[in-house]
């Protein structure tokens, strides 16, 4: 037990005066962040300007363009000049052109039992996705006032879950990715670059000459780094909270469960790849062909969702994957620990098969 | 301090890599509260045989018990009553002398006062210096200093000394005496001959894997059966026969380096100049002096301790 305390004091003392290595593993992920999160931040996330040519100009008219200013993921601009619009809708600076032309106030006055008043909506369609999710928007805006023209009372109303989603920017996406990142890169890359180059230079070997049990050891580097880890997952998260506004809206919790999970598992791997490079040098490329397909492949960066079909399979599996999704659902969505229990199950399976072949592969010299 | 008990008792031990034996069937033992050496170039299986005997490397066979226990069957056992020092092994540089050394003192049932040893390795100075930046002979004392930190019996150094300046050496020397003082007994490696001379009570002469003698220094040199040795060199090729020249009791050539050994140094040297000036040779680097542990080494093997 005094071995165990010592080594893991040992250890984070190392760590603490390691100055360079400490900052650089921390500057990685926030300066990734901060680049991704305000370059790709607006460009890739789902805000929409929705042109609004009124030709009516009656009340009921401005009730309709208020109605879809309520959304705030709509930005609205009003013009009178449709050509012009609709030039700009082709050329990618609008989403959305929404015309209500002459007339609408009238035949809404004319009330029940006439055809229904047809909205011209106009969309561009090289860029779907964000089209799709405008028209919805303003069938809903739509959706309301006829409602209220009928004085409908709704018997089922819709959970409020989904306009909520809407609302995700990129960098929502991304921060919970980045903490994926961070645990996998610190942990696989960094067991294995340490402990090998420590069995090179022979400290390994000169601890095997005394009393010390490997587990004593191994139990002592896991808590280490995982204290370590804690508070730099932590540090990035304060990072994206301050300069962001990204909140983990599920419970703290869940969040340090699947740290720790994703810790563990990566150190396992870790400790294989220690085990398997002969030098500290091979230790890393070792290293660089497991990370780098898992940061492209596994849903750090992209929606798993976007990837090829043919990968999906590939992809299914990673632990990089299902942390990331975890991490993602609990700090955007909100999930539970209970709601992700498929992803702790595999991530412990992960862990336990990985820890069974580092006990293999682990040795001192 | 010294007695006869035999404290390591080392039993035909056989390391092989592949093809080539790096320890080929040791046999001797080491008894209580002595310093034994073991003597040997690099490659002579030294370091092999003491990683065998601190459970470092698996013999392939034979065995050897250590302060009561099998190191093939009861190595936990051993790893209690044994400190180690490696050869170059490294530490965890960003620590501080003291941290160490309560961190290994962890691994062990008990430990020493930390700034008792400390103090004996002199090492008080710079007990709150971090390990990257002390000096080659601090590093080594600390070292030595892990080794003893649980208080073991029997101390292993595998050249302690190696690549330390003489003031260093010294140093070390002097810690390693007062061990033995203290009744531990020390086995250390070396290819220094005059730190195997000073330091060792007894010492093992190790060559290509095979010991080849094991005695007290002094009787080592006393079997040369000669007390001077005379060395030089030609500088040409020349066709003599060096065992004829008068007072020659033995002949040790290398490469154009060539040693006589004689009891009646006089009479040697003036006979080798007449046949040099006779045959219009000239000497060069003509030094005599006492027979030492490396005319034994020479005399035994047909070359020297440390090539080059």
């Amino acid at each position: 037990m005094r071995a165990y305390y010592q080594l893991t004091l040992a250890q984070l003392r190392i760590f603490l005066r390691n100055r360079q290595v400490l900052f650089w593993t921390l500057a990685f992920p926030i300066f990734l962040m901060i680049m991704l999160g305000s370059f790709l931040g607006n460009g890739n996330g789902i805000s929409l300007t929705v042109a609004v040519v009124d030709q009516d100009n009656s009340e009921q008219s401005k009730l309709l363009v208020k109605e879809l200013k309520k959304n705030k993921a709509i930005t609205i601009e009003k013009s009178s000049d449709e050509k012009n619009m609709l030039q700009l809708l082709k050329d990618g600076d609008l989403q959305l052109v929404v015309t209500i032309p002459e007339g609408y106030a009238k035949s809404l006055a004319a009330g029940e039992g006439t055809n229904p008043f047809k909205l011209p909506v106009y969309y561009n369609e090289t860029n779907l996705t964000v089209s799709q999710v405008g028209l919805q928007l303003v069938n809903n805006a739509v959706d309301t006032i006829s409602k209220k023209q009928v004085d409908y009372k709704p018997v089922v109303v819709t959970d409020s879950k989904g306009v909520e989603a809407l609302n995700l920017r990129y960098i929502d996406f991304l921060v919970p990715g980045i903490v994926a990142m961070m645990i996998m890169s610190n942990n696989m890359n960094g067991v294995a670059g340490q402990i090998s180059s420590w069995r090179e230079r022979g400290i390994l070997r000169r601890m095997q000459g005394t009393t010390l049990k490997a587990s004593t050891f191994i139990a002592a580097q896991i808590t280490a780094r995982f204290m370590l880890n804690g508070l730099q997952a932590m540090i990035v998260l304060g990072v994206a909270w301050a300069v962001f506004g990204i909140e983990v809206r599920g419970s703290w919790l869940t969040v340090v469960a699947f740290v720790t999970l994703g810790t563990l598992a990566f150190m396992a791997i870790g400790f294989i790849i220690a085990g398997i490079a002969k030098t500290p040098e091979s230790a890393g490329p070792i290293a660089g062909f497991l990370s780098f397909p898992m940061l492209f492949l596994g849903g750090v960066f992209f929606p798993i969702k976007d990837m090829p079909e043919f990968i999906q399979p590939i992809v299914q599996v990673l632990p990089i994957a299902h942390l990331s999704h975890a991490l993602r659902e609990t700090m955007n969505v909100g999930a539970s620990f209970m709601d992700l229990g498929m992803e702790a199950i595999i991530l412990s399976c992960w862990l336990i098969g990985a820890f069974i072949a580092a006990s293999f592969t682990f040795k001192w010299e | 301090m010294e007695s006869s008990e035999e404290i390591i008792k080392v039993q035909g031990l056989v390391k092989r890599y592949g093809d080539f034996t790096a320890v080929d069937g040791s046999e001797f033992s080491v008894h209580k509260g002595e310093v034994f050496g073991l003597l040997g170039p690099n490659g002579a299986g030294k370091t092999t045989t003491l990683e065998m005997l601190v459970g470092l490397r698996k013999p392939d066979e034979g065995t050897a018990i250590v302060g009561g226990y099998d190191i093939t069957r009861e190595l936990d056992k051993v790893k209690e009553v044994i400190g180690v020092q490696l050869q170059s092994t490294t530490l965890f540089e960003l620590l501080t002398v003291e941290e160490i050394l309560h961190l290994y003192g962890s691994f062990y049932r008990e430990h020493i006062s930390i700034p008792d040893l400390i103090e004996d390795m002199l090492l008080t100075e710079k007990k709150n210096s971090r390990i990257k930046g002390l000096s080659g002979g601090q590093k080594q004392r600390l070292a030595i200093a892990l080794a003893l930190v649980h208080d073991p019996q029997i101390i292993f150094l595998d050249e302690p000394t190696t690549g330390l300046d003489p003031q260093a050496r010294r140093t070390l020397w002097d810690i390693i005496l007062r061990l033995k003082e203290r009744g531990k007994t020390v086995v250390l490696t070396t290819h220094y001959m005059d730190e195997a001379h000073v330091l060792c009570d007894r010492i093992a002469i190790m060559d290509q894997g095979k010991l080849i003698a094991l005695d007290t220094p002094g009787e080592l040199v006393k079997n040369l059966q000669s007390d001077s040795a005379v060395e030089f060199r030609f500088d040409e090729e020349a066709d003599v026969v060096l065992s004829e020249i008068e007072g020659v009791k033995q002949v040790g050539s290398q490469k154009d380096v060539h040693i006589l050994y004689t009891d009646n140094l006089q009479q040697t040297l003036t006979s080798l100049i007449a046949i040099a000036s006779e045959k219009e040779l000239r000497l060069v680097d003509l030094q005599t002096r006492t027979a030492t542990l490396e005319d034994v080494f020479i005399h035994m093997t047909g070359r020297r301790l440390r090539e080059g």
